[in-house]
């Protein structure tokens, strides 16, 4: 510990431009709010047309998860860049903090989902008159009360250190004090311990338990790696989208290439992971086992090369290049691409569980996820408007702003 | 045989400002040599990006595309056998020879690529200016091979002039 | 290149570039100390005693290991498992930390990156002694023969030959690469004749040049985001070797990833070992200073934490997956015959490198020192813990057995960590330890005086 020693960067003499605060739209406002209102519509369609509960379920479990990954990589990355002492980040981190405040939004969908009947129309193992031999062994795991008991335990560990994480960083910002950045950097440490194990724990209660019968170790790994690219793809609209209503004036093609690399590197972690799942499973042809990719290519070929194509193919021929991690018009259609690709790859996870092959992609699918896009964007740039954008005073800003490489 | 002019600095920053005050001199240094990569230095000189990272994509390319066909030639057409129930065109199983020799063809090519665009490479007689130039010394040198002698002497001049320090001439 | 005033320095002391050269190239200067002939004295007698294994090994044949019916795969594709592993962090250290511009990898990689090296030529020699006739070692090979065959590509085994060259030969030209420079330093610091001749043909030519510089800047960074991707497919392929079976304990999807992360966690231990030893030895304090080591020991919580969060889920999916033989098969390690070896893997990978969350033992080299020795026998263990336990006892209880190693295959093993060792000892003699020229590149923005030069 260094003390409360304050240090004296005079953050004015970097740019006059970079004191600025986000303040909400009123047309950002009433567009976010013209989604919402395509969701709630499009859900009740869903509901009057019959399409039956497990269809609309997972389509609000899919949609809930898909956001709340993409809230928890925001966090994940402020947190992973405390720890390793990065300087980089400083100038984008506001909007992975601004990500992070979706989560309990998340967390009242999916526990209105778990409580008004949705857990019956996802999860097999909750007809507990009708357990097989094979999930009566699992009980212990899988029975409501654990379920509703680790949910909790998830959701109030992720709020209470969004909100701790989010605290302090303000407080650095406030006062760029090493004692607030010593606490962000323990802060995280915690949070990232406890967001390995249950990113894994939670994936196994929400999504694999969907194939109540089928089991794979990696599965936790694969679908984090799946948050991964979203959230960062996410955070790369965000940041452009900023920029083009003329804030984020800081960030220059140096912050935009590394944010290029991370969706890059990323992809191709997520493919790899898809490739050993995929291909162990192959491999050993165990029928309880390969059930689950045999259900998935026979009724759902055209998704499953789909997300292949949008998450893989993609975005490693078109980022390989320097350039094209550096310019906006490459960059923007890329993360666009990545992030419908990876809400295909949840859906390739959750409808042929749930749905099986009944499913489709129809105006309920994609009416409901323009609502948690609109709902998605109201709870991030709502909460941009209530911090400075650019965190002056933390120790690493100006090696963030001064940044430069040769590569 | 060739003739220079050369003259050293002590410190990378010197020799970015030295750099630069010469070219605005319109004196363009034959070369720049220092013990390790200076920051900002191709930008003052006007070197353009290398361009060795497009030989390692058509390397890769070309070792994937041989990784991938000569397994699938193999398999389905030299010499087809069951293994274990496998289909003979095994895709999945095809990806990992596939992939290693992708990393293989294209960092070998991008290597030999550099060895042989640099002539660099075991045997190569090069010019030593300074033996002090892989230790701490930056050292400018001009090509004067078919320069008179009043641009020497102007060459000397701006040396002088943006601090450089052991100007020598070497016939 | 700004750097916070509120980071440590990465290089102590009060140097300048050539201090700097002096420095590192004075582990090759003059006579060896007599620690250095005590070393390659104990390490050269270990590397006999693998000759006379390997002797033992070819004449008498494979009947000299302790092998029976089930248990085909024993101490030889545990230590090949452990070398490649050991085999990561160098290239780990400079491939992906270059990527993610971590600074402080400059004084570490090229030792790093010669450890590298040496460990995938000890793993390599398990595969090749286990086939028995050395001489036709080649039939590994896909080459068109007077018998028309082919290799069989869809066996792991044989993407492991892929893999491991592979991974050697972009490594070795890797490693090269970023020595050339500094060989020009050797060539141009050397007085005797001989010495600057044979550093003058090592060297290729080097000059320093700008052009050289930008274009070797430009295939580092290349080579580096090849070699990234390559370090994670070698250990993912020798897990295939396992997973792709159907042995209970060897077939889990999680394996590939948990592989590389325990590689890279044994590699920086084993690192660990070296570097302690040898930045006293050579008076290299300076450069790779108690933030190197501490940086080091977050890498090995991570990946510790990694794996134990694998052992944990392997461990619950067994139970979860309401496989019998699953199930057994991990409650067969944790309390079966094997069992001591189930703790001792579980106690030196997750518990021991716990004790790195406190700052006071991350920082203290004796505590380090210890630690990564546990971790690298927490790591052989958990090979043989995979290895045997999974094969001692599978689906038919008739063939169940057990296994003990014999003298000529401990002999193999000792054999190749002398060899490791010789090999080490003699690198240090030959090339300079620390690569000289990044280090000087970030002098100014991380070196101790220059820091105070700029911020006071």
């Amino acid at each position: 510990m260094q003390g409360h020693k304050v240090f004296n960067l005079k953050p004015s003499n970097y740019s006059a431009m970079d004191n600025q605060s986000f303040t909400l739209s009123k047309k950002l406002v009433t567009i976010s709010m013209v989604m919402v209102a395509i969701g709630i519509v499009s859900l009740a369609y869903g509901y009057f047309a019959g399409l039956g509960p497990g269809r609309i379920a997972a389509n609000i479990l899919l949609n809930s998860f898909y956001f709340l990954g993409i809230a928890l990589v925001g966090l994940f990355f402020v947190a992973v860049h405390a720890i390793a002492e990065s300087g980089w980040q400083v100038s984008v981190q506001r909007i992975g903090e601004a990500m992070s405040s979706f989560i309990p939004v998340a967390g009242i969908l999916l526990l209105l989902l778990f409580g008004l009947g949705g857990m019956s129309a996802l999860y097999e193992w909750t007809h507990e008159e009708h357990l097989d031999a094979i999930l009566l062994k699992k009980v212990a795991y899988l029975n409501v009360p654990f379920f509703m008991i680790r949910f909790v335990i998830y959701f109030a560990g992720w709020i209470l250190l969004a909100h701790l994480i989010k605290k302090t960083s303000r407080k650095l910002d406030q006062h760029g004090d090493m004692f607030y950045f010593n606490r962000l950097r323990m802060l995280s440490a915690i949070f990232i311990v406890f967001y390995a194990i249950t990113s894994v724990t939670s994936s196994w209660d929400w999504l694999m338990s969907i194939d109540a019968h089928w089991f794979s170790t990696l599965y936790g790994w694969y679908v984090f790696s799946s948050m991964l690219a979203s959230g960062i793809a996410v955070l790369i609209i965000i940041l452009i989208a900023l920029k083009n209503m003329g804030y984020m004036t800081h960030v220059n093609p140096e912050h935009v290439h590394d944010l290029g690399k991370y969706l890059f590197g990323f992809s191709i972690f997520w493919a790899y992971l898809w490739f050993s799942q995929y291909m162990l499973i192959w491999y050993a042809n165990i029928p309880e086992e390969t059930i689950y990719f045999y259900t998935r290519l026979k009724y759902f070929d055209n998704i499953f090369f789909l997300n292949l194509i949008l998450n893989l193919v993609v975005p490693l021929f078109i980022l390989m290049t320097r350039n094209s991690k550096r310019m906006f018009s490459v960059l923007l259609p890329v993360s666009i691409i990545v992030f419908i690709g990876h809400w295909i790859d949840m859906y390739q996870i959750i409808m042929p569980g749930v749905v099986g092959k009944e499913a489709g992609i129809g105006l309920l699918e994609i009416g409901l996820t323009i609502g948690f896009i609109g709902l998605f964007s109201l709870v991030i740039f709502y909460s941009l408007s209530k911090a400075p954008l650019v965190p002056k005073n933390h120790p690493f800003y100006k090696e963030s702003i001064k940044y430069h490489t040769n590569y | 045989m060739n003739k220079f002019i050369t003259a050293y600095y002590n410190d990378e920053e010197d020799l970015l400002k030295g750099i630069k005050m010469m070219k605005s001199n319109g004196v363009e240094p034959l070369d720049v040599l220092t013990p390790f990569p200076v920051h900002g230095l191709d930008k003052a000189l006007g070197l353009k990006r290398s361009r060795l990272t497009r030989v390692a994509f058509v390397g890769g390319v070309v070792g994937g595309l041989v990784g991938f066909f000569f397994q699938a030639w193999v398999f389905t057409k030299a010499y087809p056998l069951n293994f274990g129930g496998k289909p003979f065109f095994a895709v999945p199983s095809f990806m990992p020879v596939t992939f290693e020799m992708t990393v293989l063809f294209a960092a070998f090519a991008m290597v030999i690529a550099f060895f042989v665009h640099n002539k660099l490479g075991p045997g190569a007689k090069p010019v030593i200016h300074d033996e002090r130039v892989t230790d701490d010394r930056f050292l400018l040198v001009f090509d004067i091979w078919e320069k008179d002698e009043k641009e020497v002497s102007n060459i000397q001049m701006a040396l002088t002039n943006a601090g450089a320090q052991g100007i020598q001439l070497k016939a | 290149m700004y750097v916070s005033p509120i980071r440590e320095p990465l290089i102590r002391g009060n140097k300048n570039y050539s201090q700097v050269t002096k420095d590192i190239l004075s582990p090759m200067a003059g006579k060896p100390s007599k620690y250095w002939y005590m070393g390659i004295a104990l390490a050269g007698a270990a590397a006999l005693m693998g000759a006379w294994a390997s002797y033992e090994t070819v004449f008498n044949g494979i009947g000299t290991w302790g092998l029976n019916k089930t248990i085909g795969w024993a101490w030889d594709i545990t230590n090949f498992v452990w070398w490649v592993g050991i085999g990561h962090a160098g290239t780990f250290i400079s491939a992906i930390l270059l990527l993610f511009r971590q600074k402080w990898r400059t004084s570490i990689n090229r030792s790093a990156e010669a450890m590298t090296l040496i460990a995938i030529a000890c793993a390599g020699f398990f595969p090749l002694i286990h086939m028995g006739r050395l001489l036709l070692g080649f039939f590994i090979f896909p080459y068109p023969n007077t018998r028309d065959l082919w290799v069989n590509f869809n066996s792991p085994l044989l993407w492991d030959v892929f893999a491991i060259s592979t991974y050697f030969a972009v490594s070795l030209i890797f490693w090269y690469v970023g020595l050339i420079p500094d060989i020009g330093t050797v060539r141009d610091k050397a007085t005797n004749k001989i010495r600057k001749a044979i550093y003058g043909f090592l060297s290729f030519g080097w000059t320093g040049s700008a052009r050289h510089w930008s274009r070797h800047e430009t295939i580092s960074l290349v080579l580096a985001g090849l070699a990234a991707p390559l370090v994670l497919s070698v250990h993912t392929i020798v897990s295939f070797d396992f997973a792709t079976s159907v042995i209970p304990g060897w077939h889990t999807t999680i394996f590939p990833p948990y592989f590389v992360s325990g590689a890279i966690f044994s590699g920086f231990a084993m690192v660990l070992t070296l570097l302690i030893v040898a930045r006293k030895a050579l008076h290299l304090e300076d450069y790779i200073t108690v933030n190197h080591i501490e940086s080091m020991n977050k890498i090995i919580i991570l990946t510790g934490s990694i794996v134990g969060i694998a052992y944990l889920t392997e461990f619950f999916m067994a139970w979860y997956s309401g496989v019998e033989y699953e199930t057994y098969a991990f409650f067969n390690r944790a309390f079966g015959p094997y069992a001591w070896a189930y703790w001792i893997m579980m106690t030196c990978n997750v518990i021991t490198p716990q004790l790195f969350w406190f700052k006071k033992i991350r920082t203290s080299l004796v505590a380090t020192f210890i630690i990564s020795i546990f971790v690298n026998i927490g790591m052989w263990f958990e090979r043989f813990v995979i290895v045997v336990t999974s094969l001692h006892r599978d689906y038919l209880p008739s063939s169940w057995t057990m296994y003990k190693p014999t003298l000529v295959e401990v002999g193999l093993y000792v054999g190749t960590l002398g060899l490791f060792f010789t090999l080490f000892l003699l690198f240090i003699r030959v090339f300079p330890v620390i690569a000289i020229a990044e280090v000087k590149s970030v002098l100014k923005s991380s070196g101790e005086n220059q820091k105070h030069a700029h911020h006071e």
